[in-house]
Order: C-alpha cells, then structure tokens, then sequence
C-alpha cells in the first residue's frame, strides 16, 4: 500500500467516524438494546429480569394495546389515502406557471415547516368548541350554538369519532414534502403525451385518468410507502398535544402513545420495548405488500 | 375532390409575443404529401401544431378537407400527429397504445381492438402488439406510433421530424417505408424535417421555411432546379450552392446567362457545375479537401477573398495549396438579385 493510499484511508475513517459514532451510539445500540428489553421485564430500578415472549402474549391480551393498534391501523387507512389525494390534487392544481402560483405552492408546504408542537399547540386553538374558528365558521347561519342544519357542531377534543377526525384533518395539511415532490415529478412528464392526448380528443377526466394517473403512478405508490411509515410518527405529536390520546379512555391513542405511556411514563420498559418491535414488523409487512405491488407496476415503465 | 387535404391562408401565430409564422400560405391536395423543410426555429413545427390546433393562430383560417377549423379544438381537427419523441404510454402495451384514441373516443373494446391489430399489419408491427414501448426499438416505436396515427383514418396525417430518432440506416429505411405507406393510404400527410434529402426523396412538394415564411412551395424538382430565392439555393444541396457576385471574378457571358452580366445580381451554381482544370479559367487556389467516398470536395479562393466549392472525382482531386483554373458550365448556373435574393426572371 502506498503512502497516499494509507493517508486517503486514515481521513476517510477520520471523515466518516462522527457519522459511525452516532450511528452506532444513537440507533444501532439502542435498536439492539430494545431488542432484547423487549424480552424482559425492566423499571430503571431492578435490573432486567428474563421473561421470554411474556411481553408478547401480554401485548395480546392488553385492551388498551389493541385499541391503540386499531388507532394506528384505521389513522394509517384513512389519513394516508387522503393525504395522497390531497398533495396530489395541489400538484394538480399548481403544476402551471400563473399568477400567484408561487405563493400557492408557498403556502402549500409551509404548514409542515412549522415545528410539530406549534403547529400542535395552534391546533389545540383551532379547534376549541367555544371560540376556535372552526367551530365559529361551522355555526355561522346557525342559532343557539348551532349549524345552519341544526345540528351541534362536532366536539373535537370530546367526542372520540371526532377527535380521531381532527387528528387526521390535522394531518392533511402537512403533506409539503410529498406535494413538493408530485408538483416535481408532474412537471417532469412529457408535453407530447398530452398533446398527443388533446389530439385524440381526451378530455379532463380521460386525461387525468388515462395520462396523468398512470404515469405518475410510480411516484404516487413510493409516496404511499413513504406516507404509511411516517404515519405511525407524525401521529404522535397532535395526539400528544392536543388530545392526549383522549377523550378517554383511548379514543386517539396510536401505538406511538402507547410505547412511549408505556415506557416514559409506566416505567415498563421491557414492555414498551416489545410494543416498538410489533410496531416495527407491522411496518416492515406493510413495507413489503406495497413494494411488491409498486415492483409489478414499475416493470412498465422503464422506457 | 374540388376542396384541398388542407389549407392555410394568411396563417400567422405567435409564441411569446414573438412572431414565429407570418402569413402562411400554404394548400395540399389530397393524398399529397408535403414536406416542410427548414433550418432549426424556421417556424416548422409550428405549421404542424397550429394545423393541429396545439398553438392558437393570431391571424387566417386553417381549412382541413373543405371544412374551417380554426376554432376548433385539437380533438375535433381528424387529424393526427407522430410525434419526434412517439409519445407513446409506458404503461400501456402496443395494442394499447395503438389503440387509445378509438377507447378515448368510445370506440366499443373489441372493435378497438381488431382496428389496432390492423393498422400494426399495415405498417409492419403486428408481431409486437402484447410488448410494452419499453421492450422496442427506436424503429420498432416508430412504427407503433406511425399505426397510431393511422388507425383513426384521419384527414390529415401530421409527421413532426419522424425519422429524426433513427440512425442513419434505420432512417434510410423507413424513409422509403414512409413513402410506400403514403402511396398505399393515398393519405393527405405534412412531414416536417430539417434534413433536405429525406424532403428531396420523400415528398410530392416541398415548402421551404425560413424565420416562419415560406420561401418556395414546389416539387423536388423545381427546389432543386429553380430555386426562388438564395436562400433556398443554399439551404438545399450540400455544399450548398457558390454565391459569387455579378461583377465577381467569375463572368459568365449574358447571352447564356440571362441577366448574369447585369449590375445588382448573384450568380448561383453548385459545385457539381464547377471543373478545375479549364484552359482559360479564373486562377484559383485549393485551401482544403474532403474527400466523401467516389467523390471529393475542394475549397477553392478565387481573387479578391471570393471562396466557392467544387465537386471533383476523388481520383483526381488536387492537393492543397495547388494553383488551378476555375471553370464553371454555365448553362445550369441561377441568377439571383443580390438585394432581395430573388431569383431573377428575365
């Protein structure tokens, strides 16, 4: 080995050492740790006791662990779907150049510029029954506190159905990162196609459904997986700030709450550990149906 | 019979507040097919598209078998277009692709269908219709687009620089495949291209382009023999035609060159025209040579900084920096205004 060989060596290992420190310090470490905490039974006062998959068979039988489960399963079905749909339809619409476009698409993103607990906390302002807007704007031509129809406005930080609606009504407006990378791949589809389109007479729908759909069609399905496995975080900060994980007992309790009830604020850190792990795999399954449909799409479109 | 394929009159349009056609006119019979030829921004592609009805017209009519559509919406024109790229659906298999504009129009399935795997027989792709564009060559994608365009039997047939994707075999021949097909449909088509000899071979009539007028609309024949104007001249033949004054160091003599020994013209002749080894000829001096095959190209400075080309067998071409005598056969030179580079009619 040469000299140069040996120096480029020694600061590729100097360059790399802070990234390999935290990696291994900051996730792998704790990765392996609550693999194996998760077998365990541990408070942070005795030293961990051994108890196999007792962790697991508790988890089944844990009410409040299968509420959070079904939580995080019908947010994830929900709130996906819509917000692809949301960031697909602003792509859409703001994929042309035209006056105020700009400071549409601005106005896109920024709600997920936002830091999460601010957002959280002007949600929690939004949304109050007495004087937050939404419910002022619901009333308006209603009497007595009522809507136009006479109906009550909906309770969100109350009611359980509508809590679980204003988590996810909160979670359709910061979909910046996924608006921003259809409004890419949309500019980036061929002019001819459509005009190829306009001259064989499809119109709107046809377009969108015969042209527009299908090509972005790779696009939307790696924003899908992307979505589905940020879903189990980003739900965490709105049921931690403006719900609770409430109204009680568990009506906005996703699997992120329960882990982090569990371990931070039970102490039951082996239990916690073995919560992350079903959370993890049920995001490894959901990873890989998905990749495997997008992979038989995607055989189509390599030109 | 009476109305023309299609009809241009004072066609103008505009693409960011530029114009880029100004007052086309421009008619093709039916079952003609006209090539466009024209440097790159000669407003080419944008006789396509606005006869298309992709680029509104800022002034005229567009008349598509008797009928005006200039208001019309692209889908309602009957015509269709081969794009330079195919635009074909990767996601769609031949078939499919072939078949798109009858299933946006409607057209029940199986019909559709049947349609599609005709026009794949017409041009030559029936064995690919289940492939994905994917899976094709570039000419195999060509003919997919080209059954397209036709299985809708529209009124016009719109080519933009077709054959530009191919590599010079392949483009050779599907030229010839071009024509044949067009002879066979009896189609009305405008081919666009940039490439004289795909117009010289393929078309029925040229119309030369230049800055979004037309410069010459003729056959072959006529560009190549008749050229309107100097710029045509040059445009097509390569290398292009010699442009010497009148009154340059070549003078051809007035009783066979009508109008050649008048003040304010150029005379015009290719390097074909042009021997190096006349008795009495202008002196001349050899800058460089190319030799293309049988034959070689000299570049040759007459006095007083005048430069023209001549072609010569490569048997016999001369070395650089050789001294020779420049002879031209006048009898196939073109006389041109010097100011307006028309051809001069006398």
């Amino acid at each position: 080995m040469t000299g140069t060989d040996r120096r480029s060596r020694r600061q590729l290992a100097l360059m790399l050492t802070p990234y390999l420190v935290g990696l291994v310090g900051l996730v792998l470490l704790p990765a392996a740790v609550t693999l194996v905490l998760a077998f365990t039974e541990y408070d942070l006062l005795r030293p961990p006791r051994w108890v196999g998959l007792g962790n697991f068979a508790a988890l089944l039988d844990d009410p409040v662990f299968r509420v959070s489960l079904t939580n995080s399963l019908v947010f994830a079905l929900v709130a996906v779907p819509l917000r692809m749909l949301f960031a697909l339809g602003l792509a859409l619409l703001l994929h042309r150049r035209a006056v105020g476009v700009g400071s549409a698409r601005t106005a896109a993103v920024l709600p997920t510029a936002v830091p999460e607990i601010a957002y959280g906390l002007l949600w929690l302002w939004l949304l109050n029954p007495l004087y937050g807007p939404v419910n002022q704007l619901l009333r308006t031509g209603g009497e007595n506190g009522l809507t136009a129809l006479g109906r009550t406005p909906p309770q969100w930080l109350t009611d359980p159905t509508d809590a679980r609606a204003a988590i996810i009504m909160m979670s359709l407006f910061t979909i910046g990162e996924t608006f921003v990378v259809l409004l890419a791949a949309r500019r980036a589809l061929p002019r001819d196609v459509y005009e190829m389109a306009a001259i064989e007479d499809a119109t709107g729908w046809d377009v969108f459904r015969r042209v527009t759909l299908p090509l972005m069609a790779p696009a939307l399905g790696l924003l899908a997986v992307r979505d589905a496995i940020q879903s189990l975080h980003f739900s965490f900060v709105p049921a931690f700030v403006v719900t609770d994980g409430g109204p009680p007992p568990y009506a906005t309790t996703y699997l992120s709450l329960f882990v982090y009830r569990t371990g931070f604020e039970y102490l039951r850190y082996g239990y916690a550990a073995a919560a992350t792990l079903v959370m993890i795999l049920l995001t490894v399954a959901a990873v890989l149906v998905q990749w495997r449909l997008i992979r038989r799409y995607r055989a189509f479109y390599r030109l | 019979m009476s109305d023309p394929g299609l009809a241009l009159a004072g066609v103008s349009a505009a693409y960011r507040g530029a114009t880029v056609l100004h007052e086309v006119d421009l008619t093709v019979a039916r079952g003609e097919l006209l090539v466009v030829l024209g440097p790159s921004g000669a407003g080419k592609s944008t006789v396509l598209r606005v006869v298309a009805g992709l680029e509104p017209v800022t002034a005229g009519r567009v008349r598509i078998a008797g009928r005006d559509v200039t208001a019309e919406r692209p889908g309602r024109r009957n015509v269709s277009m081969v794009f330079q790229s195919y635009a074909l659906f990767p996601h769609l298999s031949v078939a499919e692709n072939i078949a798109f504009g009858l299933e946006v129009r409607d057209t029940p399935r199986a019909a559709a269908r049947e349609r599609a795997r005709a026009a794949a027989e017409t041009v030559g792709c029936a064995g690919l219709l289940d492939r994905r564009p994917a899976q094709l060559s570039g000419g195999e994608r060509q003919r997919v687009a080209l059954a397209r365009a036709l299985v809708r039997e529209p009124d016009v047939f719109l080519l933009d620089e077709p054959l530009s994707n191919l590599d010079q075999a392949l483009r050779v021949q599907m030229r010839a495949e071009l024509r044949a097909l067009h002879d066979r449909l009896g189609a009305t088509m405008v081919h666009v291209t940039h490439d004289q000899t795909e117009a010289l071979v393929l078309a029925d009539r040229i119309a030369v382009l230049r800055d979004g007028r037309i410069e010459q609309v003729g056959t072959p024949d006529e560009i190549w023999r008749t050229p309107a104007t100097t710029f045509v001249a040059r445009f097509v033949g390569s290398p292009a035609m010699n442009l010497l004054p009148a009154d340059g160091p070549l003078r051809p003599d007035g009783a066979v060159v009508p109008g050649a020994n008048q003040d304010g013209t150029q005379i015009g002749f290719r390097p074909e025209a042009v021997a190096l080894d006349a008795a009495e000829g202008a002196a001349a001096t050899v800058e460089r040579v190319e030799v293309v095959g049988e034959d070689a190209y000299a570049y040759l400075a007459l006095d007083g900084g005048h430069r023209i080309v001549a072609r010569v067998p490569a048997a016999r071409r001369p070395g650089r920096g050789a001294a020779v005598r420049v002879g031209v056969r006048w009898a196939d030179a073109h006389v041109f205004h010097a100011g307006s580079g028309r051809r001069y009619v006398p």
